[in-house]
């Protein structure tokens, strides 16, 4: 009777069990024939067969003569490329169970599946993320010159001498470049050469020159260097020279102009970071000579140290120093008196009395004819100013129009509405085509 | 009745006529008389001037003017030279500060010269004639026209403009009337408190008979008047036809305080005479004077429209005059430049006058 009902029940699970499996097998598609795919896959690669010591070496190794030639540089360098990252931990939270679980949790096998969101906050596990190195970028305007190159860069104020601060000061690197010398028991040593220029935009500025092993040193010393080296300079309603002078030191010179108010530093970038410094904001300089830096720098020194006071000129001449604006209708404005001033007999006739050429020391420097282009004699030009010329005053014309119609149009448009330009722009030409719908 | 009564008042009020108060002492015909010969007395024109300071600096202060700058001229110069140079800025100086005429409003109807209508629908327009020849000035330079009815007359004051400026274009004059001088743009540039430019556009767009000129100018001297903006123009040409324009209004007493707040009682008493000649009827007038801080007062107790603003001002300049003589009295002291035996001698006559 026992085997009976054991058998029995047997043959109902059985039943049960493949009815189940069956059904299963249906909705996967298990049982349907299928085309199989086959995907032909290559097990073995360069990259599985090499450890990676091997591989990584075969990358960032250059051999000695390659390197002595330049070949390291730029090279790629060795790096854990597992850092940042743990296997079975991705952006997609999931549950693989032997791997980041254990198989069995009390007495259930563990299945694999997604984690929810919440568990996947509570189970990441804290891995250090991937550091870039971050590249070091400096303002557009701090840059310098031009290129990679130091020359033009701000470094800040010199340090402090004795507690004395300097506020409002800043300095300038003209160049810091490697120079190499050679010696007797080294051979060549290698050094840094500087130049930096300080100064507070009110007339005080100094400049140094520093030879050093390393480069911020050699700028850091000419920095402070140039601190205790200040020298005053007077300059012309606090914005220009005053004066036209000319100076040279070796084969370098330096023509400078006075200019008015609004002009620009217009001059070699080495005398307008030197302007900068000083607090001259209108100037024009022609450099002509040797363009080097250090001597650029000290003809333009020279010339402004060797400026006359406008009292000295007058003492010297024994005459009123008048100045005369055009803005101010030549109104007479006296800069300097000396204590006596000559009568018009004592002076001789041929005493310079123009300013310009008295300033320049009666010389008169040679300035080169501007020459017409080249392209001035050809008709073609000729033929496109005859086309332009009726052009000339449409500017104006146009400003005179908006400023009593609001708009580019005729006096007749009111009479004829369609006596207006037409409106190019994208946007005007959207807002008429509303207006005429509505 | 009331709702009738109202809309009455609000038809009056809003007639342009009606620019002067109710029982106010102001003469009500000022727009009648002609002041010209007021302003082109040579008194008058004198008064103007001191009361205009001439500032050098400000009459050749440097105009934002959009034009670039220039390097300036250095020169050196004998004592001569120097004094040559001033006399000819000071000749320059008063070039710059000769003022503005104030003259009556022209008339408005043209002159008709013949009625031909025989000529009646001759022309489909009106047909306008000009006398162009070398020597005319653009005032009496002949311009005629012939209407569509035949009419001929002379050209009304617009039409002359638009025939001058074709013809003798005077740059920076515009064929209409600017932008600026209408209102919500004038109100602007007052409030910016451009008067110079506003006025200094105006002498150059108008003629001075012109009624647009007479409008724009009279808004900007209320306008100066109201806020007491004198300072603005002060040594430009402005300042002269402003304080004939309020001495002929009989409004000169924010000037007035002005002056005596700023202590210029010299310049006050000046203004009192500029209003005694401008007002020939005006009461102070009688009585003569030298005295400038008598004739201030004189002015105040009588003629002055806005009295209890003034006479609470004149007091205190005269404790402020007394307490800065007996301070440059006893510096004087101090330094030894007057004896204590003079002091009393001035002291009794002073009590004596």
């Amino acid at each position: 009777m026992a085997k009976w009902i054991f058998y029995s029940s047997k043959l109902i699970a059985n039943c049960i069990k493949s009815t189940s499996i069956a059904s299963n097998a249906i909705t996967v598609g298990l049982l349907s024939p299928q085309a199989l795919s086959l995907q032909s896959t290559r097990n073995t690669s360069f990259y599985i067969k090499r450890p990676a010591a091997q591989l990584w070496k075969s990358v960032t190794s250059v051999s000695n003569a390659g390197r002595r030639r330049g070949r390291g540089k730029g090279l790629v360098k060795a790096r854990d490329l597992n850092q940042g990252q743990k296997i079975g931990h991705g952006k997609v939270g999931m549950l693989f169970p032997g791997l980041t679980t254990s198989v069995i949790q009390g007495e259930y096998p563990v299945q694999q599946r997604r984690l929810t969101q919440q568990e996947q906050e509570n189970n990441s596990p804290k891995i250090q993320p991937l550091i870039k190195p971050k590249r070091f970028k400096l303002h557009p305007l701090k840059r310098g010159w031009s290129g990679g190159q130091p020359g033009g860069r701000t470094i800040g104020p010199p340090d402090s001498v004795d507690g004395d601060a300097f506020n409002g000061f800043e300095s300038w690197i003209l160049y810091a470049k490697p120079i190499s010398v050679m010696t007797s028991t080294m051979g060549r040593s290698k050094r840094v050469r500087s130049m930096v220029i300080t100064g507070n935009r009110k007339g005080l500025a100094g400049f140094a020159v520093v030879t050093g092993r390393e480069f911020k040193p050699a700028v850091n010393l000419a920095k402070n260097r140039a601190g205790l080296r200040l020298m005053y300079i007077e300059r012309y309603n606090d914005h220009t020279v005053l004066h036209d002078f000319f100076s040279q030191f070796g084969k370098t010179k330096v023509f400078v102009k006075q200019k008015q108010k609004g002009y620009g530093l217009k001059c070699h970038r080495v005398i307008r970071t030197c302007c900068e410094a000083i607090g001259i904001k209108d100037l024009h300089v022609k450099v002509e000579g040797s363009d080097n830096i250090l001597t650029i720098v000290k003809a333009f020194f020279i010339g402004l140290l060797q400026q006359k006071t406008f009292e000295e000129m007058a003492n010297e001449k024994k005459l009123h120093l008048v100045e005369m604006r055009k803005e101010n209708n030549y109104f007479p404005t006296v800069l300097a008196s000396p204590p006596v001033v000559r009568t018009s007999k004592e002076i001789p006739k041929n005493e310079i009395l123009d300013f310009k050429q008295y300033v320049m020391n009666g010389k008169v420097a040679l300035e080169k004819r501007k020459r017409d282009s080249p392209f001035s004699k050809l008709p073609s030009w000729q033929f496109h100013l005859r086309k332009q010329e009726r052009l000339r005053n449409q500017d104006d014309v146009v400003i005179k129009l908006r400023a009593e119609y609001d708009d580019v149009c005729s006096f007749h448009v009111e009479k004829y509405p369609e006596a207006r330009a037409p409106k190019w722009s994208k946007h005007g030409k959207k807002k008429e085509e509303e207006e005429v719908e509505t | 009745m009331y709702r009738r009564i109202n809309l009455l008042l609000m038809d009056f009020y809003k007639r342009p006529t009606w620019n002067c108060r109710l029982c106010s002492t102001a003469p009500r015909a000022t727009d009648e008389r002609d002041p010209r010969p007021f302003f082109f007395d040579q008194h008058v024109q004198k008064l103007l001037k001191t009361l205009t300071r001439v500032d050098y600096e400000k009459i050749f202060a440097t105009r934002r003017d959009e034009t670039p700058l220039k390097l300036p001229e250095f020169k050196f110069m004998t004592d001569e030279e120097l004094a040559e140079a001033r006399e000819e800025i000071g000749k320059k100086a008063n070039r710059r500060i000769q003022m503005p005429p104030v003259v009556k409003i022209r008339s408005k109807e043209p002159k008709v010269l013949v009625k031909e209508p025989e000529l009646q629908g001759y022309e489909e327009t009106n047909l306008v004639f000009t006398d162009i020849s070398f020597g005319k000035s653009n005032r009496n330079r002949i311009i005629v026209v012939r209407e569509t009815n035949g009419t001929l007359r002379h050209a009304n004051s617009n039409e002359r403009h638009r025939m001058n400026q074709i013809y003798f274009p005077i740059t920076g004059r515009e064929m209409h009337t600017p932008r600026m001088f209408c209102n919500p743009y004038l109100k602007d540039l007052l409030e910016q408190g451009k008067f110079e430019f506003v006025l200094d556009r105006a002498c150059l767009q108008f003629e001075p008979d012109d009624p647009e000129y007479h409008r724009v100018t009279k808004q900007v001297y209320s306008y100066v008047n109201k806020l007491r903006k004198f300072d603005a123009l002060r040594s430009t040409r402005h300042f002269g036809p402003l304080v004939f324009q309020l001495a002929w209004e009989n409004n000169i007493d924010s000037l007035l305080l002005e002056l005596i707040e700023s202590e210029n009682m010299e310049e006050a008493g000046k203004l009192v005479r500029l209003y005694h000649k401008v007002q020939p009827d005006a009461k102070s007038r009688q009585e003569t004077t030298e005295n400038d801080l008598q004739l201030v007062k004189l002015y105040v107790e009588l003629d002055s429209p806005d009295r209890y603003m003034l006479s609470g001002v004149i007091p205190k300049y005269e404790e402020m005059y007394k307490e800065k003589e007996r301070l440059k009295r006893g510096i004087m002291k101090a330094h030894g430049l007057i004896d204590d035996e003079q002091e009393v001698q001035d002291q009794n006559e002073k009590s004596k006058t």
